[in-house]
């Protein structure tokens, strides 16, 4: 259990709730509220608003990052794709798609037999998932910390600084290349 | 305290609708939107095993925030692809895209 988690349980607590209950009902509900959002990203007709499910659905796996003891990343998940990736996804749908029209069709012929494979694949997970028995750590014990601010920033700069150096590389391709193709030819 | 594998769980039901947008979307900005959601999964799943197996320094963190940065990448080349595509085809349907197919 982190900080942020544990002083809005203190809070609730307070109140006489009790707290593990508050903290497992919110995981949930933040759990549920990303799964629907994920479905609308790929349900919905106008793709406007695909986006902004998307936007919101990332929201609610930052919420999800927090009980998983990583703070940092769920401010970054926040910066970096609620902030500019779904900027740039509305961007280029309102430089290309049509988005008042909602007539046009927007899943194709395969949509049964995907929906068949892909409900499959996902009882299948769940079936492995639920049948291997996980390390269930003692009741009672404090949980461990996870890494902090400090640890990530010194991992980044010793033990994994070379793929910190290829992922550098690959950004600056990545801009290059969206300029490169993106420009208007004479 | 809530169990490893509800995090698991959730982490394949947005893999397994990421897939089905990825394999059912007729627009390209829908297929890349779906690719994003799996990308996710794959970070809740980096980010679980990371807090119930513990890495020694957040192995599981790091390699999230890079799978963040390719994602940005990807998302930044695919974009810049379908602006570049719609200016010349005036399309955004991938089943029209098909002047590299013979």
């Amino acid at each position: 259990m982190n900080g942020l988690i544990r002083q809005l349980s203190d809070i609730v607590n307070n109140y006489g709730l009790p707290q593990d209950f508050v903290v497992q009902a919110s995981f949930y509900v933040l759990a549920g509220l990303a799964c629907v959002f994920a479905f609308g990203v790929v349900a919905m007709r106008n793709i406007f608003h695909c986006a902004v499910s998307l936007a919101l659905c990332l929201f609610c796996i930052a919420g999800v990052y927090l009980f998983l003891n990583a703070e940092f990343l769920a401010v970054v998940q926040v910066i970096i794709y609620v902030g500019a990736i779904v900027t740039l996804f509305l961007f280029a749908i309102m430089l290309t798609a049509n988005i008042k029209d909602r007539s046009i069709r927007q899943a194709n012929s395969q949509a049964l037999i995907s929906a068949v494979v892909t409900a499959a694949i996902l009882s299948f997970f769940i079936y492995i998932i639920m049948g291997n028995p996980w390390k269930i750590p003692a009741s009672g014990a404090a949980a461990p910390a996870g890494p902090g601010l400090n640890d990530i920033g010194r991992a980044l700069m010793s033990s994994y600084a070379l793929p910190f150096e290829f992922i550098s590389l690959i950004l600056l391709a990545a801009l290059v290349g969206a300029i490169v193709i993106g420009k208007v030819k004479k | 305290m809530i169990p490893q594998s509800h995090f698991l769980v959730l982490g394949a039901a947005l893999f397994a609708i990421g897939l089905y947008g990825a394999l059912t979307r007729r627009t390209a900005i829908g297929i890349l939107m779906s690719i994003e959601l799996i990308l996710n999964a794959a970070n809740i799943n980096l980010i679980t095993f990371n807090k119930f197996l513990g890495g020694p320094d957040g192995l599981g963190q790091v390699f999230a925030l890079f799978v963040m940065a390719i994602a940005a990448a990807s998302a930044v080349i695919g974009l810049v692809l379908v602006i570049a595509v719609y200016r010349n085809m005036k399309t955004i349907f991938t089943e029209n895209m098909n002047i590299m197919k013979w």
